[in-house]
C-alpha cells in the first residue's frame, strides 16, 4: 500500500477504537458538579472517598464557577448537582431542591499583628458599614490607624450570609475592596496590620490570620460544632427536582454514612 | 480522490480554499461580535449614552443588578460604568507608552549592542517572559509588590487624609502600571527584534558606508523601516494591556473607586478596577439578566476599542507604505 | 557631522581597527551619543528585571518542587502533603497546546497566506485582518464567556458531555482548545504576514518566470523561506495558549475523580481535566489560596516547559533556513 494510504487506515482504525471504546466506559455514569469555590475542598473529598468506598460506579467531573453558576447549571440541566454556599434566595429559579450537607462559620478575620479578641454585633456593624474608621476607638485592637476594610465581590454567596446573620441585614460600605475570592480577601489581611474581613473557618483555621469572637464567643470549628458560635450557614448540594439516580445515591451517601461525616468533621461541621 | 488532491492544484481552487478558510475566520470573530452585542443591546437600551458617564455607586448597581431575578425592571438596568473606563485608561496607557519606549531601546540593544553571548541568553528568556501566565504575575505582585508598597511607601498620613473616600492598602494603581509594563514588554520586545533583523543589513551598511556612525544607522534607517512592525507591536500590546483581567484583578485594589489626578503623587496609590477585571469578578452572576447584559456591554466595549486600535493602527501605517521592506 | 575624525598627532593609529575607521562614541553628536547610553541602559535594565523575575521564579520553584511530584497524581486531600503531585495538571497542559496548535496553525497560516498572495476582493481582506485584530484585543475572559455559551448549545454536545439534566455540559478540551486557538491566531498569523511580506518580490517573480503556477510558488518558494517566522509565530501562539488563565480555568479545569484510568482518544478530547496554568490559579490566592508552594513548583515547571518547547521550536526553525539557504530576508546566506 502506498504510504498515504496506510496512514489513512491507521487513522481510521484509531477513530473507530476511540468512538467504540466510550461506548464501553460509559457504563459508568457521570455526576457532574459545579459550583461554589467555598465548598470545592469539601466535595473533592467526599466526591473521591466515595469512589474508593464504591469503585466502579460512577466518574466525577467537578469544577467551580461560584455558587451563582452551580445554581444556574444545575437549572438548566447542565450539570447533576450543584454546590451552594448560601441560602436559598427567592430570585433562585423554581424546581430546585437544596440538601444541606455542612455546615460552616463565618469569621471576622484581622491581621495577626492585630489581634481584636472579641466584636460586639453593634461593633461589626459599625466597622463594615464604615461608621467607625479608625481602630483607635476599638477595645483590644493594638493598631491605632485607619481600618482597611475587605470584602467580596456582591456576588459571591459567603457575602450574602455576612451581611445576613452577621450584620443584621446591613450592607458592607462602599469603601470595602471587593476582592473575588476567599484565597485573595485571606491573603489582603495577611498583608496589611489594619486590614478587617471575612472568610468561612476553613480559611480562618489554617492560622495565617486572627479569627475575632463574636459577642464573646472564638469562632473556630469547636464553636460551630456545639452551637455557641452564632454566625454559622450551610453547604448545600442542590439538585433539579428530587433527586433521582446515581445523584442520589451520592446524596445520599453523604447525609448518612459515617466516613462522610468524618471527612466533614475535619475542617466543617455535619449537619447533625 | 486521493491522487486528485496530490496532483498540483490550480490556482484557481488554491485561491478558493485559502479564502474559504480566511472567510471562517472572519465570519467566527463576526459572529462572536453580534452575538456579544445581542446580548448587550438591553443595557444599552436602558442606558443609551450615559452608560459610559459617572453617577451612583457602581457597587450598588452591580447588587441591584444581581438581585433583580430573572424579570428585571427597567430601573435595574441603571449602570454608569465611569469609574470603570477611567481606571482601564490610567493604567493601559502610561503601561503602553513606557512598554513602547523601553522595547524599541532594548531591541536596539539586543540587536545591535549587545555582545552576542549575552544576546543568545536574552532572546529565549524574552519569548519565556512573553508565555508567563497572567496569574504568576498576580501571585509575585500581591505576595512581594503589594506588602513591599504598603510598608515602604504609604504613609499612614496618606491613609487618615483619604480615609473617607477610599482605603489605601498597597493595592492600586501604580503597581498596576509597574506590572502591566512587564508583561506587555516582553511580546513588544520579540516582535520588534524580529522586524529590526528582517531590514535588510545592505541598508544599514550603505548608511555606514556613507559615514554615519553604527547607533544614528540603526535609528535613521533600520528602526525607520520597522516602523510599521513597531505600530503593529504597539497595537498588539496595546490590546492585551485592555484585556488583562486577572492580574489587574489581583492587584489593582478591586473598589469601584476612579482614582483622582487632582490627588497628587497618592493618584498613583489609589485602587481602581478596570473594566476587564471587572467582568472576571462578577462573571459569576451571569445567571441574572440584568448583570449578564451590563458584563456584555463591558465586552462590547472592550471589542469596539480593540477595533478602534486596529483601524488606528492602519491609517498610521499607511503613510509608512513607501519604507515596506518589500522589493 | 563631525563622524569624520581628522587624523591628530599623537592620536591612535587609525588603522587599528581591522575593518578600517570606526569612530568613537566620543566624537558623534550627543543626541546619538543619548541614544546609545539610552539603548544600553535600558537593555541592562531588561537584563536585570528578566534575570531578576526568572530567578525568583527559579528560586521558589526549586524550594518547593519534589521530583516525585512531577509523576503523582492530584489527590484531593486536607493536608498539602498528601495532596500529590501535578502529573495530570502536566498532562492536561500538553494536551491543550497539541489541540489548540492543530486548530491555529491550518487557519493562521492559510489566512496569511490568501490576504498577501491573493486578497481579492480587497475589502474582504481587510475585513479579516480587522478581525483579526479585534479578536487579538479581545480579553481571554470574553472568549471564555462566549466560548461556554457557544459549547452549551445543544447541538454541541458532541464537543463535551450531556449531562444527566439533559443539559450539556460545555466544557472539554476540544472547547477550550478552540478558544486557545482564537487566542493563538494573532501572533502567528501577523508573524507569518510579515515574513510573507519581507520575502522579496524579485524571489515570486523569478519562479513565475521559471512558469510555476502560484500556488506552487508558495509551497516550494515562500513557505520554506519564512519558516523562521512561523518558528517564531508558533512560540509566541503557543506561549499565549499556554499562559491564558482565563479560558482554561472557565472551558475545561475540573478534577476528574474516577477509579481506573482515563478512556482512549476520543473520549479524552471530550473530557476535562486540569492544566499547569490552572493549577496554578487554584493554588494561588485567586482560587481557594491553598497553598502558594504547589503554585510556585508548579510555575517553575510551566517555565521549564515554555523554555524547552521554545529551544524545540526555534532549532526547527533554524535548520530549515539553514537547509534551504534562504532567511526571510531574502539574503542567501
Amino acid at each position: 500500500m502506498t504510504r498515504i494510504r496506510r496512514v489513512t487506515a491507521a487513522l481510521l482504525v484509531a477513530g473507530v477504537l476511540g468512538v467504540a471504546a466510550p461506548a464501553a466506559a460509559s457504563a459508568l455514569t457521570t455526576i457532574t458538579i459545579s459550583g461554589a469555590t467555598a465548598s470545592y475542598p469539601l466535595v473533592t473529598l467526599l466526591a473521591a472517598k466515595y469512589n474508593k468506598v464504591h469503585p466502579h460506579k460512577v466518574k466525577f467531573r467537578i469544577t467551580q464557577g461560584g455558587a451563582q453558576i452551580g445554581i444556574n447549571d444545575v437549572a438548566a440541566g447542565r450539570v447533576s448537582i450543584g454546590d451552594v454556599s448560601r441560602d436559598p434566595l427567592s430570585t433562585d429559579p423554581a424546581g430546585l431542591v437544596f440538601y444541606p450537607v455542612a455546615r460552616y462559620g463565618i469569621c471576622v478575620i484581622t491581621n495577626k499583628a492585630n489581634p481584636v479578641t472579641s466584636l460586639t454585633t453593634a461593633q461589626a456593624i459599625a466597622i463594615f458599614t464604615g461608621k467607625t474608621r479608625s481602630w483607635a476607638g476599638i477595645p483590644g485592637a493594638s493598631q491605632t490607624g485607619t481600618i482597611d476594610l475587605v470584602s467580596r465581590t456582591s456576588v459571591a454567596g459567603v457575602l450574602t450570609n455576612f451581611q445576613t446573620i452577621l450584620l443584621e441585614g446591613k450592607k458592607v460600605s462602599s469603601l470595602a475592596a471587593e476582592e473575588p475570592s476567599e484565597g485573595l480577601m485571606r491573603q489582603q489581611v495577611e498583608n496589611d496590620p489594619a486590614a478587617i474581613g471575612f472568610v468561612s473557618n476553613y480559611q480562618s483555621d489554617k492560622n495565617t490570620v486572627h479569627a475575632v469572637g463574636l459577642n464573646g464567643t472564638a469562632c473556630n470549628r469547636a464553636t460551630v460544632t456545639n452551637g455557641s458560635y452564632t454566625g454559622t450557614a450551610r453547604f448545600y448540594e442542590v439538585t433539579k427536582g428530587k433527586a433521582t439516580g446515581a445523584a442520589s445515591a451520592f446524596i445520599g451517601w453523604i447525609e448518612k454514612s459515617a466516613a462522610a461525616k468524618k471527612i466533614i468533621s475535619t475542617q466543617w461541621v455535619p449537619i447533625s | 480522490m486521493l491522487e486528485r488532491l496530490r496532483a498540483p492544484w490550480s490556482d484557481r481552487r488554491a485561491e478558493l480554499t485559502l479564502g474559504a478558510v480566511s472567510l471562517l475566520v472572519g465570519v467566527a470573530v463576526v459572529a462572536m461580535i453580534a452575538f456579544v452585542a445581542v446580548q448587550a443591546w438591553p443595557t444599552l437600551r436602558h442606558n443609551g449614552l450615559s452608560f459610559f458617564g459617572s453617577g451612583g455607586d457602581l457597587k450598588e448597581q452591580f447588587e441591584t443588578m444581581q438581585n433583580a431575578g430573572p424579570h428585571p425592571p427597567a430601573s435595574a438596568y441603571h449602570f454608569r460604568a465611569w469609574p470603570l473606563i477611567w481606571g482601564t485608561l490610567i493604567v493601559t496607557a502610561p503601561a503602553v507608552l513606557l512598554g513602547i519606549v523601553v522595547a524599541v531601546l532594548s531591541s536596539i540593544f539586543i540587536v545591535e549592542l549587545a555582545p552576542v553571548r549575552l544576546r543568545r541568553v536574552v532572546i529565549p528568556v524574552v519569548r519565556l517572559l512573553a508565555s508567563v501566565p497572567s496569574v504568576i504575575y498576580g501571585l509575585v505582585g500581591i505576595l512581594v509588590v503589594v506588602p513591599f508598597v504598603l510598608e515602604h511607601v504609604i504613609s499612614d498620613s496618606d491613609k487618615v487624609a483619604l480615609q473617607d473616600t477610599v482605603l489605601l492598602n498597597g493595592t492600586g494603581v501604580g503597581v498596576t502600571i509597574v506590572i502591566l509594563t512587564i508583561m506587555i514588554t516582553p511580546i513588544m520586545i520579540a516582535l520588534i527584534c524580529e522586524a529590526l533583523l528582517a531590514v535588510p543589513n545592505s541598508w544599514r551598511e550603505g548608511a555606514i558606508a556613507l559615514g554615519c556612525n553604527p547607533v544614528r544607522a540603526m535609528l535613521a534607517v533600520t528602526v525607520r523601516a520597522a516602523r510599521p512592525a513597531i505600530v503593529a507591536a504597539a497595537v498588539l500590546a496595546t490590546a492585551r494591556a485592555l484585556g488583562e483581567a486577572i492580574m489587574v484583578s489581583m492587584v489593582g485594589g478591586a473598589t469601584n473607586f476612579a482614582p483622582r489626578i487632582s490627588d497628587g503623587l497618592t493618584f498613583f496609590l489609589e485602587p481602581f478596577r478596570s473594566v476587564a477585571a471587572a467582568i472576571v469578578d462578577y462573571h459569576e452572576g451571569i445567571g441574572a439578566p440584568a448583570l449578564k447584559s451590563a458584563l456584555y456591554t463591558l465586552a462590547l466595549l472592550l471589542l469596539f476599542s480593540a477595533f478602534v486600535l486596529s483601524v488606528g493602527g492602519y491609517l498610521i501605517k499607511l503613510p509608512m507604505r513607501k519604507y515596506q521592506v518589500r522589493g | 557631522m563631525s563622524t569624520y575624525a581628522p587624523y591628530r598627532r599623537g592620536s591612535r593609529d587609525p588603522l587599528r581597527g581591522a575593518r578600517g575607521r570606526r569612530s568613537s562614541p566620543g566624537e558623534w553628536r550627543w543626541s546619538d551619543r543619548l541614544a546609545l547610553a539610552a539603548a544600553w541602559g535600558t537593555g541592562l535594565l531588561l537584563c536585570v528585571i528578566a534575570g531578576a523575575i526568572v530567578i525568583y521564579m527559579a528560586f521558589r520553584g526549586v524550594q518547593y518542587l519534589r521530583p516525585a511530584m512531577l509523576v503523582e497524581h492530584t489527590n484531593p486531600s486536607i493536608s498539602q502533603a498528601e495532596s500529590g503531585g501535578f502529573l495530570d495538571p502536566i498532562e492536561g497542559t500538553a494536551l491543550l497546546t497539541l489541540i489548540g496548535l492543530a486548530f491555529v496553525f491550518p487557519l493562521a497560516v492559510c489566512t496569511a497566506l490568501w490576504v498577501v498572495e491573493y486578497g481579492r476582493p480587497n475589502w474582504l481582506a481587510r475585513i479579516v485582518e480587522s478581525a483579526i485584530e479585534i479578536v487579538a484585543g479581545t480579553p481571554d475572559i470574553v472568549l471564555a464567556v462566549f466560548g461556554l455559551a457557544l459549547f452549551q448549545l445543544p447541538f454541541m454536545s458532541v464537543f463535551s458531555l450531556k449531562a444527566q439534566g439533559g443539559g450539556v455540559f460545555g466544557r472539554s478540551f476540544i472547547a477550550a482548545g478552540a478558544m486557545l486557538s482564537l487566542i493563538a491566531l494573532p501572533p502567528l498569523f501577523a508573524a507569518t504576514r510579515d515574513g510573507l511580506l519581507s520575502v522579496p518580490s524579485h524571489m515570486r517573480e523569478a519562479a513565475y518566470a521559471l512558469g510555476k503556477t502560484k500556488i506552487a510558488t508558495i509551497r516550494s518558494v515562500l513557505l520554506p523561506s519564512v519558516r523562521s517566522n512561523i518558528a517564531a509565530g508558533v512560540t509566541l501562539g503557543v506561549s499565549r495558549i499556554i499562559g491564558d488563565t482565563a479560558i482554561i480555568v472557565v472551558l475545561v479545569d475540573s478534577l476528574r475523580v474516577e477509579s481506573g484510568s482515563g478512556g482512549p482518544v476520543l473520549s479524552l478530547f471530550k473530557g476535562t481535566g486540569p492544566t499547569l496554568t490552572s493549577y496554578v490559579y487554584d493554588n494561588s490566592p485567586a482560587g481557594e489560596g491553598g497553598a502558594p508552594q504547589k503554585a510556585y513548583a508548579a510555575a517553575f515547571v510551566l517555565m521549564l516547559l515554555v523554555l524547552g518547547l521554545n529551544l524545540l521550536v526555534s532549532r526547527f526553525g533554524r535548520s530549515s533556513a539553514d537547509e534551504t539557504g534562504l532567511t526571510a530576508a531574502g539574503a542567501v546566506v
